[in-house]
Protein backbone atom coordinates (compact mmCIF):
# COMPACT_ATOMS: atom_id res chain seq x y z
CA UNK A 1 0.00 0.00 0.00
CA UNK A 2 2.59 2.37 0.96
CA UNK A 3 6.04 2.51 0.65
CA UNK A 4 9.28 4.55 1.30
CA UNK A 5 12.43 3.89 0.53
CA UNK A 6 15.60 5.53 1.69
CA UNK A 7 13.00 8.69 1.79
CA UNK A 8 15.27 12.25 2.23
CA UNK A 9 13.80 15.98 2.12
CA UNK A 10 15.89 19.00 2.44
CA UNK A 11 13.52 21.94 1.86
CA UNK A 12 15.13 24.71 -0.20
CA UNK A 13 16.21 26.80 2.81
CA UNK A 14 18.49 23.97 4.04
CA UNK A 15 16.43 22.38 6.59
CA UNK A 16 16.94 18.32 6.65
CA UNK A 17 13.25 17.13 7.39
CA UNK A 18 13.45 13.59 6.25
CA UNK A 19 17.12 11.91 6.77
CA UNK A 20 16.26 8.73 5.06
CA UNK A 21 13.21 7.02 6.39
CA UNK A 22 11.73 3.54 4.76
CA UNK A 23 8.98 1.87 5.86
CA UNK A 24 6.08 -0.41 4.80
CA UNK A 25 2.30 -0.02 5.27
CA UNK A 26 0.15 -3.16 3.80
CA UNK A 27 -3.17 -2.75 2.79
CA UNK A 28 -5.26 -2.64 5.59
CA UNK A 29 -3.46 -1.89 8.40
CA UNK A 30 -4.16 0.95 10.91
CA UNK A 31 -0.97 2.82 11.68
CA UNK A 32 0.24 5.12 14.50
CA UNK A 33 2.81 7.52 13.07
CA UNK A 34 4.19 9.52 16.28
CA UNK A 35 6.90 11.78 17.00
CA UNK A 36 7.82 15.29 18.76
CA UNK A 37 7.11 18.35 16.56
CA UNK A 38 9.80 18.57 14.01
CA UNK A 39 10.44 15.40 13.79
CA UNK A 40 9.33 15.44 9.95
CA UNK A 41 5.77 13.86 10.79
CA UNK A 42 4.12 16.88 8.46
CA UNK A 43 6.89 16.22 5.53
CA UNK A 44 5.43 12.78 5.58
CA UNK A 45 1.97 13.56 5.17
CA UNK A 46 2.88 16.04 2.45
CA UNK A 47 5.12 12.97 0.47
CA UNK A 48 1.56 10.61 0.98
CA UNK A 49 -0.75 13.32 -0.60
CA UNK A 50 2.19 13.97 -3.55
CA UNK A 51 2.20 18.05 -1.92
CA UNK A 52 6.39 17.81 -1.92
CA UNK A 53 7.77 15.27 -3.82
CA UNK A 54 11.21 13.57 -1.99
CA UNK A 55 15.26 15.10 -2.83
CA UNK A 56 15.97 11.82 -3.22
CA UNK A 57 14.65 8.01 -2.48
CA UNK A 58 10.90 7.21 -3.43
CA UNK A 59 7.59 6.81 -2.25
CA UNK A 60 4.71 4.40 -3.55
CA UNK A 61 1.19 4.65 -2.94
CA UNK A 62 -1.08 2.23 -3.94
CA UNK A 63 1.63 0.81 -6.22
CA UNK A 64 1.76 3.77 -8.15
CA UNK A 65 5.41 5.98 -7.98
CA UNK A 66 4.35 9.43 -6.93
CA UNK A 67 8.31 10.42 -7.61
CA UNK A 68 6.92 10.24 -11.52
CA UNK A 69 3.59 11.53 -11.00
CA UNK A 70 2.87 14.61 -13.35
CA UNK A 71 0.73 17.24 -12.23
CA UNK A 72 -2.62 16.88 -13.98
CA UNK A 73 -2.55 13.14 -12.38
CA UNK A 74 -2.37 14.69 -9.14
CA UNK A 75 -5.99 15.46 -8.57
CA UNK A 76 -6.72 12.04 -9.82
CA UNK A 77 -4.82 10.13 -7.16
CA UNK A 78 -6.10 12.22 -4.40
CA UNK A 79 -9.21 10.90 -5.16
CA UNK A 80 -8.36 7.48 -3.87
CA UNK A 81 -7.16 8.95 -0.64
CA UNK A 82 -9.19 10.28 2.24
CA UNK A 83 -7.72 13.76 4.43
CA UNK A 84 -8.28 14.62 7.84
CA UNK A 85 -6.82 17.61 9.30
CA UNK A 86 -6.26 18.82 12.84
CA UNK A 87 -7.87 22.19 11.97
CA UNK A 88 -11.14 20.29 10.39
CA UNK A 89 -10.80 22.68 7.39
CA UNK A 90 -14.57 23.05 6.79
CA UNK A 91 -15.69 25.42 4.55
CA UNK A 92 -17.73 27.55 6.75
CA UNK A 93 -20.06 29.23 4.57
CA UNK A 94 -21.55 25.66 3.73
CA UNK A 95 -23.57 23.25 5.69
CA UNK A 96 -22.82 19.66 6.85
CA UNK A 97 -24.39 18.28 4.35
CA UNK A 98 -22.42 20.31 1.44
CA UNK A 99 -19.10 20.16 3.14
CA UNK A 100 -19.90 16.23 2.59
CA UNK A 101 -21.45 16.55 -1.20
CA UNK A 102 -18.26 19.35 -1.67
CA UNK A 103 -15.60 16.35 -2.14
CA UNK A 104 -18.45 14.33 -4.36
CA UNK A 105 -19.02 17.51 -6.88
CA UNK A 106 -15.48 18.62 -7.23
CA UNK A 107 -15.13 14.71 -8.18
CA UNK A 108 -17.40 14.71 -10.61
CA UNK A 109 -20.34 12.64 -9.32
CA UNK A 110 -23.56 12.52 -10.27
CA UNK A 111 -26.20 14.74 -8.45
CA UNK A 112 -28.13 10.95 -7.65
CA UNK A 113 -25.46 9.86 -6.46
CA UNK A 114 -24.63 12.11 -3.87
CA UNK A 115 -27.84 12.41 -2.75
CA UNK A 116 -27.60 8.77 -2.01
CA UNK A 117 -24.06 8.24 -0.57
CA UNK A 118 -24.28 11.69 1.43
CA UNK A 119 -26.52 10.81 3.99
CA UNK A 120 -24.95 7.28 4.10
CA UNK A 121 -22.10 8.44 4.83
CA UNK A 122 -23.52 11.05 7.49
CA UNK A 123 -25.03 8.36 9.70
CA UNK A 124 -21.66 6.13 9.94
CA UNK A 125 -20.16 9.28 11.65
CA UNK A 126 -23.16 10.02 13.45
CA UNK A 127 -24.87 13.40 12.17
CA UNK A 128 -27.72 12.61 9.99
CA UNK A 129 -29.52 14.61 12.12
CA UNK A 130 -27.12 17.70 11.86
CA UNK A 131 -26.57 17.51 8.17
CA UNK A 132 -28.55 20.88 8.09
CA UNK A 133 -26.32 22.64 10.39
CA UNK A 134 -23.28 25.19 9.93
CA UNK A 135 -20.19 24.11 10.97
CA UNK A 136 -19.67 26.52 13.62
CA UNK A 137 -22.81 25.10 15.53
CA UNK A 138 -20.96 22.00 16.19
CA UNK A 139 -18.55 21.09 18.74
CA UNK A 140 -15.24 20.28 17.75
CA UNK A 141 -15.52 16.73 18.22
CA UNK A 142 -19.15 16.73 15.74
CA UNK A 143 -16.71 19.16 13.02
CA UNK A 144 -14.04 16.65 12.83
CA UNK A 145 -16.83 13.94 12.14
CA UNK A 146 -17.77 15.89 9.30
CA UNK A 147 -14.32 15.99 7.83
CA UNK A 148 -14.27 12.81 8.67
CA UNK A 149 -17.42 11.99 6.24
CA UNK A 150 -15.94 14.11 3.49
CA UNK A 151 -13.09 11.88 3.95
CA UNK A 152 -14.99 8.42 3.66
CA UNK A 153 -17.48 9.44 1.45
CA UNK A 154 -15.15 9.11 -1.71
CA UNK A 155 -14.85 5.22 -0.93
CA UNK A 156 -11.05 5.84 -0.66
CA UNK A 157 -8.78 3.05 0.22
CA UNK A 158 -6.53 4.52 2.14
CA UNK A 159 -7.19 7.34 5.11
CA UNK A 160 -4.72 10.15 6.50
CA UNK A 161 -5.21 11.89 9.59
CA UNK A 162 -3.05 14.73 10.47
CA UNK A 163 -3.60 14.96 14.27
CA UNK A 164 -7.09 14.39 14.18
CA UNK A 165 -8.02 14.81 17.63
CA UNK A 166 -5.20 17.87 18.59
CA UNK A 167 -8.21 20.66 18.41
CA UNK A 168 -10.89 18.15 20.52
CA UNK A 169 -11.58 16.98 24.46
CA UNK A 170 -9.74 13.69 24.88
CA UNK A 171 -13.26 12.10 25.55
CA UNK A 172 -13.79 13.20 21.91
CA UNK A 173 -11.11 12.00 20.94
CA UNK A 174 -11.47 8.47 21.69
CA UNK A 175 -15.00 9.00 19.38
CA UNK A 176 -12.78 9.91 16.87
CA UNK A 177 -9.97 7.41 16.35
CA UNK A 178 -12.78 4.73 17.44
CA UNK A 179 -14.66 6.00 14.40
CA UNK A 180 -11.49 5.39 12.47
CA UNK A 181 -10.50 1.84 13.67
CA UNK A 182 -14.47 0.88 12.58
CA UNK A 183 -13.30 2.65 8.91
CA UNK A 184 -10.24 0.05 9.06
CA UNK A 185 -12.15 -2.95 10.17
CA UNK A 186 -13.84 -3.25 7.01
CA UNK A 187 -10.66 -3.32 5.12
CA UNK A 188 -9.38 0.60 4.62
CA UNK A 189 -5.68 1.35 5.74
CA UNK A 190 -5.35 4.22 7.99
CA UNK A 191 -2.38 6.26 8.91
CA UNK A 192 -2.74 8.36 11.75
CA UNK A 193 -0.24 10.86 13.10
CA UNK A 194 -0.55 11.87 16.62
CA UNK A 195 1.55 12.65 19.34
CA UNK A 196 -0.94 11.90 21.99
CA UNK A 197 0.62 8.58 23.73
CA UNK A 198 -2.72 8.10 25.51
CA UNK A 199 -4.83 7.15 22.68
CA UNK A 200 -1.75 5.11 21.00
CA UNK A 201 -1.46 2.87 24.44
CA UNK A 202 -5.57 2.57 24.75
CA UNK A 203 -5.83 1.33 21.01
CA UNK A 204 -2.81 -0.63 20.54
CA UNK A 205 -1.66 -1.02 17.24
CA UNK A 206 1.57 -0.73 15.21
CA UNK A 207 3.23 2.20 16.15
CA UNK A 208 5.96 3.62 13.80
CA UNK A 209 7.91 6.68 15.85
CA UNK A 210 9.78 9.42 13.98
CA UNK A 211 12.81 11.33 15.05
CA UNK A 212 14.85 13.87 13.32
CA UNK A 213 13.67 12.80 10.17
CA UNK A 214 14.11 8.95 10.66
CA UNK A 215 12.36 5.98 12.17
CA UNK A 216 12.96 5.60 15.40
CA UNK A 217 11.12 2.23 16.19
CA UNK A 218 8.53 0.12 14.58
CA UNK A 219 6.59 -1.61 17.05
CA UNK A 220 3.91 -3.78 15.22
CA UNK A 221 0.53 -4.15 16.55
CA UNK A 222 -0.45 -6.08 19.82
CA UNK A 223 -3.62 -8.52 19.75
CA UNK A 224 -6.07 -7.16 22.45
CA UNK A 225 -8.89 -9.17 21.32
CA UNK B 1 -17.04 17.70 -17.36
CA UNK B 2 -20.69 16.10 -16.52
CA UNK B 3 -23.66 18.35 -17.26
CA UNK B 4 -24.70 18.85 -13.81
CA UNK B 5 -21.13 19.64 -12.40
CA UNK B 6 -20.89 22.54 -15.09
CA UNK B 7 -24.62 23.82 -13.98
CA UNK B 8 -23.28 23.64 -10.08
CA UNK B 9 -19.92 25.20 -10.87
CA UNK B 10 -21.80 28.25 -12.61
CA UNK B 11 -24.56 29.00 -9.53
CA UNK B 12 -20.98 28.88 -6.87
CA UNK B 13 -19.88 31.39 -9.42
CA UNK B 14 -22.85 33.15 -9.13
CA UNK B 15 -23.64 33.06 -5.50
CA UNK B 16 -20.32 33.94 -5.12
CA UNK B 17 -20.98 37.65 -6.47
CA UNK B 18 -23.63 37.74 -4.04
CA UNK B 19 -21.93 36.46 -1.00
CA UNK B 20 -19.25 38.73 -1.37
CA UNK B 21 -21.57 41.83 -1.75
CA UNK B 22 -19.47 44.94 -1.00
CA UNK B 23 -15.90 43.60 -2.68
CA UNK B 24 -18.95 42.91 -5.73
CA UNK B 25 -20.73 46.19 -5.29
CA UNK B 26 -16.82 48.22 -5.25
CA UNK B 27 -15.96 46.35 -8.59
CA UNK B 28 -18.89 46.89 -10.21
CA UNK B 29 -19.19 50.85 -9.04
CA UNK B 30 -15.91 51.43 -9.76
CA UNK B 31 -15.94 49.08 -13.18
CA UNK B 32 -19.40 51.05 -14.19
CA UNK B 33 -17.46 54.94 -13.60
CA UNK B 34 -14.61 53.15 -15.86
CA UNK B 35 -16.48 51.97 -18.92
CA UNK B 36 -18.99 55.19 -18.69
CA UNK B 37 -15.71 57.11 -18.94
CA UNK B 38 -14.31 54.77 -22.26
CA UNK B 39 -18.07 55.09 -23.41
CA UNK B 40 -18.10 59.11 -23.78
CA UNK B 41 -15.03 58.94 -24.45
CA UNK B 42 -15.53 56.85 -26.89
CA UNK B 43 -18.92 59.10 -28.23
CA UNK B 44 -17.09 62.04 -27.97
CA UNK B 45 -14.34 61.08 -30.26
CA UNK B 46 -16.88 59.31 -32.90
CA UNK B 47 -19.19 62.12 -33.00
CA UNK B 48 -16.21 65.29 -33.13
CA UNK B 49 -15.14 62.58 -36.11
CA UNK B 50 -18.35 62.79 -37.64
CA UNK B 51 -18.63 67.11 -37.38
CA UNK B 52 -15.23 67.17 -38.73
CA UNK B 53 -16.26 64.59 -41.91
CA UNK B 54 -19.19 66.92 -42.23
CA UNK B 55 -16.84 70.07 -41.92
CA UNK B 56 -14.49 68.65 -44.88
CA UNK B 57 -17.53 67.40 -46.82
CA UNK B 58 -18.12 71.50 -47.19
CA UNK B 59 -14.62 71.56 -48.38
CA UNK B 60 -14.73 73.33 -52.02
CA UNK B 61 -11.75 73.97 -54.27
CA UNK B 62 -12.54 76.21 -57.33
CA UNK B 63 -10.52 75.38 -60.69
CA UNK B 64 -10.29 78.22 -62.87
CA UNK B 65 -9.57 77.44 -66.72
CA UNK B 66 -7.89 79.28 -68.59
CA UNK B 67 -9.37 81.52 -70.82
CA UNK B 68 -9.80 80.69 -74.36
CA UNK B 69 -10.12 77.00 -73.55
CA UNK B 70 -12.24 75.21 -75.99
CA UNK B 71 -14.68 72.21 -75.58
CA UNK B 72 -12.38 70.01 -75.90
CA UNK B 73 -9.71 71.19 -73.94
CA UNK B 74 -12.63 71.43 -71.15
CA UNK B 75 -13.00 67.86 -72.01
CA UNK B 76 -10.12 66.76 -71.31
CA UNK B 77 -9.66 68.83 -67.94
CA UNK B 78 -12.63 67.43 -66.77
CA UNK B 79 -11.18 64.18 -67.42
CA UNK B 80 -7.84 64.75 -66.00
CA UNK B 81 -9.81 65.79 -62.77
CA UNK B 82 -11.53 62.82 -62.40
CA UNK B 83 -8.60 60.92 -62.75
CA UNK B 84 -7.10 62.76 -59.50
CA UNK B 85 -8.05 59.94 -57.07
CA UNK B 86 -8.62 61.91 -53.78
CA UNK B 87 -11.25 63.80 -55.84
CA UNK B 88 -14.58 62.45 -55.70
CA UNK B 89 -16.41 65.19 -56.98
CA UNK B 90 -16.06 67.79 -60.26
CA UNK B 91 -18.60 69.96 -61.07
CA UNK B 92 -18.11 72.34 -64.14
CA UNK B 93 -19.43 76.38 -63.59
CA UNK B 94 -19.44 77.80 -66.77
CA UNK B 95 -18.52 81.54 -67.27
CA UNK B 96 -22.10 81.93 -68.29
CA UNK B 97 -23.56 80.62 -64.82
CA UNK B 98 -21.34 82.73 -62.59
CA UNK B 99 -22.24 85.60 -64.45
CA UNK B 100 -26.10 84.04 -63.66
CA UNK B 101 -24.77 83.57 -59.80
CA UNK B 102 -23.37 87.11 -59.47
CA UNK B 103 -26.97 88.70 -61.19
CA UNK B 104 -29.11 86.94 -59.29
CA UNK B 105 -27.10 87.80 -56.24
CA UNK B 106 -27.43 91.44 -56.64
CA UNK B 107 -31.25 91.54 -57.26
CA UNK B 108 -32.57 94.00 -58.76
CA UNK B 109 -29.34 95.76 -59.66
CA UNK B 110 -28.68 92.84 -61.29
CA UNK B 111 -29.53 94.07 -64.99
CA UNK B 112 -26.43 95.99 -64.07
CA UNK B 113 -24.03 93.13 -65.20
CA UNK B 114 -26.57 92.63 -69.25
CA UNK B 115 -23.60 95.09 -70.35
CA UNK B 116 -20.87 91.71 -69.72
CA UNK B 117 -23.32 89.22 -71.55
CA UNK B 118 -21.73 89.20 -75.04
CA UNK B 119 -18.03 89.44 -73.25
CA UNK B 120 -17.88 88.18 -69.81
CA UNK B 121 -15.40 88.81 -67.58
CA UNK B 122 -15.55 85.45 -65.83
CA UNK B 123 -13.31 82.22 -66.76
CA UNK B 124 -14.94 78.81 -66.77
CA UNK B 125 -14.39 77.19 -63.47
CA UNK B 126 -14.77 73.25 -61.49
CA UNK B 127 -16.05 73.00 -58.50
CA UNK B 128 -13.96 70.40 -56.59
CA UNK B 129 -14.31 67.78 -53.82
CA UNK B 130 -11.54 66.17 -52.08
CA UNK B 131 -11.78 63.39 -49.72
CA UNK B 132 -9.03 63.64 -47.54
CA UNK B 133 -8.30 67.01 -46.45
CA UNK B 134 -4.90 66.08 -45.26
CA UNK B 135 -3.95 65.10 -48.69
CA UNK B 136 -4.64 68.57 -49.59
CA UNK B 137 -1.81 70.24 -50.28
CA UNK B 138 -0.57 67.47 -52.61
CA UNK B 139 -4.04 67.48 -54.76
CA UNK B 140 -3.50 71.27 -55.07
CA UNK B 141 -0.24 70.94 -56.67
CA UNK B 142 -1.35 67.97 -59.09
CA UNK B 143 -4.32 70.28 -60.25
CA UNK B 144 -2.26 73.25 -60.96
CA UNK B 145 0.18 71.15 -62.99
CA UNK B 146 -3.15 70.12 -65.57
CA UNK B 147 -3.31 71.78 -68.26
CA UNK B 148 -5.33 74.38 -68.60
CA UNK B 149 -5.46 75.34 -65.45
CA UNK B 150 -5.18 79.35 -64.51
CA UNK B 151 -5.00 78.91 -60.75
CA UNK B 152 -6.51 76.83 -57.89
CA UNK B 153 -8.48 78.00 -55.10
CA UNK B 154 -8.51 76.34 -51.71
CA UNK B 155 -9.62 76.59 -48.28
CA UNK B 156 -5.77 75.34 -47.23
CA UNK B 157 -5.80 76.99 -43.90
CA UNK B 158 -9.31 75.66 -42.88
CA UNK B 159 -7.86 72.04 -43.95
CA UNK B 160 -4.73 72.03 -41.85
CA UNK B 161 -6.84 72.98 -38.55
CA UNK B 162 -9.43 70.60 -39.26
CA UNK B 163 -6.85 68.01 -39.88
CA UNK B 164 -5.02 68.73 -36.64
CA UNK B 165 -8.14 68.71 -34.92
CA UNK B 166 -9.07 65.43 -36.09
CA UNK B 167 -5.71 63.60 -35.08
CA UNK B 168 -5.66 65.37 -31.74
CA UNK B 169 -9.25 63.79 -31.19
CA UNK B 170 -8.23 60.63 -32.43
CA UNK B 171 -4.87 60.32 -30.03
CA UNK B 172 -7.17 61.98 -27.12
CA UNK B 173 -9.78 59.72 -27.29
CA UNK B 174 -7.26 56.35 -27.91
CA UNK B 175 -5.56 57.98 -25.20
CA UNK B 176 -8.44 57.85 -22.57
CA UNK B 177 -9.84 54.58 -23.90
CA UNK B 178 -6.79 52.97 -23.35
CA UNK B 179 -5.69 53.82 -19.98
CA UNK B 180 -9.39 53.75 -18.16
CA UNK B 181 -9.15 50.01 -19.84
CA UNK B 182 -6.12 49.18 -18.06
CA UNK B 183 -7.58 50.74 -14.91
CA UNK B 184 -10.77 48.81 -15.27
CA UNK B 185 -8.63 45.42 -16.14
CA UNK B 186 -6.75 46.53 -12.49
CA UNK B 187 -9.82 46.88 -10.15
CA UNK B 188 -11.34 43.63 -11.41
CA UNK B 189 -7.87 41.36 -10.98
CA UNK B 190 -7.78 42.91 -7.67
CA UNK B 191 -11.40 42.21 -6.92
CA UNK B 192 -10.92 38.59 -8.17
CA UNK B 193 -7.22 38.30 -6.28
CA UNK B 194 -9.73 39.07 -2.54
CA UNK B 195 -12.00 36.85 -3.82
CA UNK B 196 -9.35 33.96 -4.18
CA UNK B 197 -6.97 35.26 -1.20
CA UNK B 198 -11.05 34.99 1.12
CA UNK B 199 -11.29 31.51 -0.21
CA UNK B 200 -7.95 30.23 -0.53
CA UNK B 201 -9.31 27.46 2.46
CA UNK B 202 -11.87 26.53 -0.33
CA UNK B 203 -9.31 25.97 -2.46
CA UNK B 204 -7.06 24.06 -0.74
CA UNK B 205 -9.41 21.62 0.06
CA UNK B 206 -10.59 21.46 -3.37
CA UNK B 207 -7.27 20.17 -3.93
CA UNK B 208 -6.89 17.39 -0.84
CA UNK B 209 -10.31 16.18 -2.56
CA UNK B 210 -8.97 15.92 -6.06
CA UNK B 211 -10.39 18.77 -7.90
CA UNK B 212 -8.65 18.94 -11.04
CA UNK B 213 -7.03 22.58 -12.15
CA UNK B 214 -9.72 23.49 -14.52
CA UNK B 215 -12.78 22.95 -11.33
CA UNK B 216 -11.41 25.13 -9.38
CA UNK B 217 -10.62 27.61 -11.62
CA UNK B 218 -14.20 27.76 -13.15
CA UNK B 219 -16.30 29.65 -10.38
CA UNK B 220 -13.80 32.47 -10.16
CA UNK B 221 -13.91 33.17 -14.20
CA UNK B 222 -17.69 33.00 -13.91
CA UNK B 223 -17.14 35.48 -10.65
CA UNK B 224 -15.73 37.71 -12.87
CA UNK B 225 -17.03 37.20 -15.90
CA UNK B 226 -20.94 38.17 -13.91
CA UNK B 227 -18.83 40.92 -12.56
CA UNK B 228 -17.73 42.27 -15.90
CA UNK B 229 -21.26 41.79 -17.31
CA UNK B 230 -23.38 43.28 -14.47
CA UNK B 231 -21.35 46.69 -14.69
CA UNK B 232 -21.42 46.34 -18.91
CA UNK B 233 -25.60 46.42 -18.70
CA UNK B 234 -25.18 49.34 -15.99
CA UNK B 235 -22.70 50.93 -17.62
CA UNK B 236 -23.98 50.71 -21.04
CA UNK B 237 -27.79 52.17 -20.28
CA UNK B 238 -26.57 54.50 -17.94
CA UNK B 239 -23.96 56.36 -20.98
CA UNK B 240 -27.38 55.88 -23.33
CA UNK B 241 -29.84 57.75 -21.22
CA UNK B 242 -26.91 60.45 -20.75
CA UNK B 243 -26.91 60.35 -24.61
CA UNK B 244 -29.68 60.99 -25.18
CA UNK B 245 -30.13 63.55 -22.28
CA UNK B 246 -27.19 65.68 -24.12
CA UNK B 247 -28.62 65.32 -27.15
CA UNK B 248 -32.76 66.62 -26.10
CA UNK B 249 -30.81 69.51 -24.73
CA UNK B 250 -28.54 70.05 -27.83
CA UNK B 251 -32.09 70.20 -29.60
CA UNK B 252 -33.43 72.75 -26.72
CA UNK B 253 -30.28 74.90 -26.83
CA UNK B 254 -30.78 78.02 -28.66
CA UNK B 255 -27.15 77.99 -30.13
CA UNK B 256 -26.58 77.90 -34.12
CA UNK B 257 -23.55 75.87 -33.41
CA UNK B 258 -25.45 73.27 -31.87
CA UNK B 259 -28.10 73.32 -34.61
CA UNK B 260 -25.35 73.16 -37.26
CA UNK B 261 -24.00 69.65 -35.47
CA UNK B 262 -26.89 68.43 -34.40
CA UNK B 263 -27.53 66.21 -38.04
CA UNK B 264 -23.90 64.93 -37.71
CA UNK B 265 -24.36 63.39 -34.28
CA UNK B 266 -24.33 59.42 -34.24
CA UNK B 267 -27.90 57.98 -33.29
CA UNK B 268 -27.09 55.67 -30.03
CA UNK B 269 -28.62 53.08 -31.62
CA UNK B 270 -26.57 53.01 -34.47
CA UNK B 271 -23.34 52.20 -32.30
CA UNK B 272 -25.27 50.21 -28.98
CA UNK B 273 -24.42 47.28 -30.36
CA UNK B 274 -21.03 47.56 -31.07
CA UNK B 275 -20.58 49.29 -27.29
CA UNK B 276 -22.48 46.77 -25.61
CA UNK B 277 -20.07 44.27 -27.53
CA UNK B 278 -17.58 46.06 -26.07
CA UNK B 279 -18.03 46.05 -22.82
CA UNK B 280 -19.42 42.92 -22.22
CA UNK B 281 -16.04 41.36 -24.50
CA UNK B 282 -14.36 43.33 -21.86
CA UNK B 283 -15.62 42.54 -18.92
CA UNK B 284 -15.28 38.99 -19.79
CA UNK B 285 -11.71 39.08 -21.29
CA UNK B 286 -10.94 40.80 -17.65
CA UNK B 287 -12.82 38.20 -15.76
CA UNK B 288 -10.92 35.45 -17.52
CA UNK B 289 -7.87 36.83 -17.36
CA UNK B 290 -7.70 38.11 -14.31
CA UNK B 291 -9.19 34.63 -12.42
CA UNK B 292 -6.21 32.57 -14.66
CA UNK B 293 -3.71 34.95 -13.03
CA UNK B 294 -4.94 35.14 -9.32
CA UNK B 295 -6.31 31.03 -8.81
CA UNK B 296 -2.82 30.18 -10.17
CA UNK B 297 -0.88 31.38 -6.72
CA UNK B 298 -3.42 29.20 -4.73
CA UNK B 299 -2.76 25.85 -6.96
CA UNK B 300 0.54 25.05 -5.86
CA UNK B 301 -0.25 22.61 -3.18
Amino acid sequence: MINFTDVKKVYPSGTHALNGITMHISKGEFVFIVGASGAGKSTLIKMLLREEVPSSGLVEVNGINLNKMKRRQIPYFRRSLGVVFQDFRLIPTMSVYENVAFALRVTNVSGRDIKRRVPYILNLVGLVHKARAMPEQLSGGEQQRVALARALVNNPSLIIADEPTGNIDPELSFEIVDLLSEINRVGTTVVMVTHEHDLVAQFQRRVITIEAGRVLSDTAAMEVF
Amino acid sequence: MRGSSFGYLIRVGIRSVFRNRLMSFAAIGVLIACLMLIGMAGLLSLNVNSIIGYLEDQNEIIVFVEDGTDQQGLENLDLDLHSVDNIIEVVLVTKEETLENYKQRLGEDGELLDYFDSDIPFPDAYQVRVDDLARLDDTIATISGLENVLKVNAPTDIASTIVSIRQAVYIGGAGIVIILAVVALIIIANTIKITVFNRRKEINIMKFVGATDTFIRLPFIVEGMMLGLIAATLAFFIVWGGYEYFISWMIGSQSSLFAMFYDQMIPFVDIALWMFGAFAGAGVFIGVGGSMIFVRKYLKV
